[in-house]
């Protein structure tokens, strides 16, 4: 038993893999040799884990990741426990379909990050594609619960269909919230165009400013209440840069998308 | 036993098991969340007439509080589980959710026992209302005209013990109300305790029931009024003119215990006879205070009974 599997690149990837089993609960209770016959997959065709990572360690709660990883796609889906740390910058789909435990990406991840996540915490350093927190392709939901934290920037359509949980970022591209059912997003910084489209009952929380979409209507400016245990929680539990300025200052709510049932809000912070 | 010349009787208070809550209000300041809380413990001295038991537990730092800002523990006991959720509902309703910039949260969040609060509350928002889960745990966003309130969707609740009490016998009114004033002041902001009386202090003591009037559920507790000495059962020592008494709720055996240790200590000064403590006989209350040994330091006196087959005081 070691404190910690770690797998290390052997060399850089020339084709994308299939890494889902790369999580945990798939890792945690095997030896260093079981981990390394685990099948990942180039298309159809299977590539034992032990030749592409060289696999030190065994039986272990936390899983590290070392190498360029932006070739591999899946890593940490539907994780349930434990600690994944990857160091280095990771492909498609990390964390998705996660229900629990706390990975931690030290670089940039692509597209689909933490979509259709119910638990658990996705933390990552670098910016992140696409759909981020989004739903899966066809699936009527984004992620159900879980925190999704971004320090640099999303791209479009960030927590698209999300229906519960928390996705934050330091700016967001086009789109983002696009068909929202519930849940938070929040925004340190820009926010591209089109946010909120189709937001049923979700919060959009900005902080740097937005454009605001002409589906809302302007309610009021006001302290909101919940936000600032929510932006205490984060500040907390995940180090999210936020002052006392945002935590007692004032915001404007739009409520929308009034194409839609119009329960939802965008919360825009105003400087003073 | 006596301390700086006050006697301390030889008997002890006998207490019930209760359920209670605590409730954290927050608000922009000490003063709004003080306004609330007053107005939440207000006529909620006994179980007899009030149907609960409230007070101010202590004042909370902002950095004690869920949302960071100033804030109120309240504790509140009944004698049941199923009134319980009742009086912490129409409270909050009428009290915290009407009052200006406050906000209301669960200070047992350790307790798996859980009680639906913010849940029912949450209907005052006619449809407009909206949830947030944070941490874990659901909140409730009330549109009011202010802005929003809001709540937390469950509190905690935890088997208490009401009916703690200790009596100080002074040689005159003067005397037992500087006494009884400084053992409530050494007791305020103990973790765990209330003295739901006003200032809390009793001047009107009572014994089960009535000897004249059938149906009072209690009456003067004829034996330690001084205007009565002479023409009823006394148990006033010569020399004693005035008695006031100190009642105390809490979330548990030892809290009660440490406070009356600590505001028993402040009551022995100049002019107070002697401290005793009221009871039934110990055939009703299951947790039993016995003064000597609280203040020999013991602390840890077990229930003798299943709290939860407590019967109601009187």
């Amino acid at each position: 038993m070691s404190d910690r599997i770690t797998l290390t690149l052997r060399a850089p990837l020339e084709r994308a893999l299939d890494a889902e089993v790369i999580s945990v609960d798939h890792l945690a209770a095997r030896s260093a040799q079981e981990i390394s016959a685990l099948r990942l997959w180039d298309g159809r065709h299977p590539v034992a884990l032990g030749d592409v990572f060289s696999v030190s360690g065994e039986r272990a709660q936390t899983v590290v990741l070392e190498g360029d990883l932006a070739k591999l796609h899946g890593v940490g889906s539907m994780m349930s426990a434990g600690a994944l740390e990857i160091h280095g910058a990771i492909g498609n789909s990390v964390g998705a379909r996660m229900q629990g435990g706390a990975i931690a990406v030290q670089g940039s991840a692509a597209d689909d990050a933490g979509s259709a996540m119910s638990g658990g915490s996705l933390v990552i350093a670098g910016d992140v594609g696409d759909r981020a927190g989004g739903a899966l392709q066809g699936a009527p939901k984004g992620m159900t619960g879980g925190h999704i934290i971004v320090r640099g920037s999303a791209g479009r359509e960030a927590g698209a269909r999300m229906r519960r949980g928390v996705l934050c970022c330091a700016a967001a591209g086009p789109f983002a919230g696009l068909g929202m059912i519930a849940g938070n997003i929040i925004v340190a910084g820009a926010i591209g165009d089109g946010v909120g489209a189709g937001n049923k009952r979700g919060s959009i929380v900005a902080l740097g400013g937005v454009r605001v979409p002409h589906t809302y209507a302007y309610a009021c400016t006001y302290r909101p209440p919940h936000l600032l245990l929510m932006l205490l929680f984060l500040r907390d539990r995940f180090a999210l840069s936020v002052d006392d300025a945002h935590l007692h200052g004032l915001y404007k709510r739009y409520s929308g998308d009034l194409a839609e049932i119009g329960k939802g809000e965008i919360l825009e912070w105003q400087a003073t | 036993m006596d301390i700086r010349g006050v006697q301390i009787d030889d008997t002890f208070a006998e207490a019930f098991g209760m359920r209670g809550v605590r409730i954290i209000i927050t608000a922009k300041n000490q003063k709004w969340a003080r306004e609330s809380a007053n107005k939440l413990t207000g006529f909620a001295t006994s179980v007899i007439a009030c149907k609960c038991e409230a007070a101010v537990e202590r004042e909370l730092a902002p950095s004690e509080t869920p949302d960071g800002r100033p804030g109120i523990s309240v504790l509140l006991f009944t004698m049941d589980s199923d009134s319980l959720p009742r009086r912490v509902i129409e409270r909050i309703g009428q009290t915290v959710l009407t009052c200006p910039t406050t906000a209301c949260f669960d200070g047992l969040p350790d307790s798996a026992d859980r009680l639906a609060i913010g849940k029912p509350l949450r209907t005052f928002g006619d449809g407009f209302q909206a949830s947030k889960m944070i941490d874990g745990q659901r909140y409730w966003r009330v549109p009011v005209m202010e802005g929003e309130f809001l709540i937390q969707e469950t509190f905690g609740k935890a088997k208490g013990v009401g009916g703690g009490n200790f009596l100080i016998l002074a040689e005159s009114a003067e005397v037992a109300l500087d006494a009884a004033e400084a053992a409530v002041d050494a007791m305020a902001g103990m973790p765990g305790v209330i003295l739901p009386f006003p200032g809390g202090i009793v001047r009107s003591g009572s014994k089960v029931g009535a000897k004249k009037y059938k149906g009072m559920i209690a009456s003067s507790n004829d034996a330690f009024a001084p205007t009565l000495r002479a023409i009823t059962q006394t148990a006033l020592p010569e020399g004693v003119n005035s008695v006031l008494e100190i009642v105390l709720d809490g979330l548990d055996f030892r809290s009660i215990a440490a406070a009356m240790q600590s505001g028993i200590d402040a009551a022995c000064r100049a002019g107070v006879h002697s401290i005793t403590a009221g009871n039934y006989g110990g055939k009703l209350g299951p947790y039993h205070f016995h003064l000597r040994k609280i203040m020999s330091g013991d602390l840890d006196d077990a229930p003798k009974a299943d709290a939860s087959k407590a019967s109601a005081p009187a």
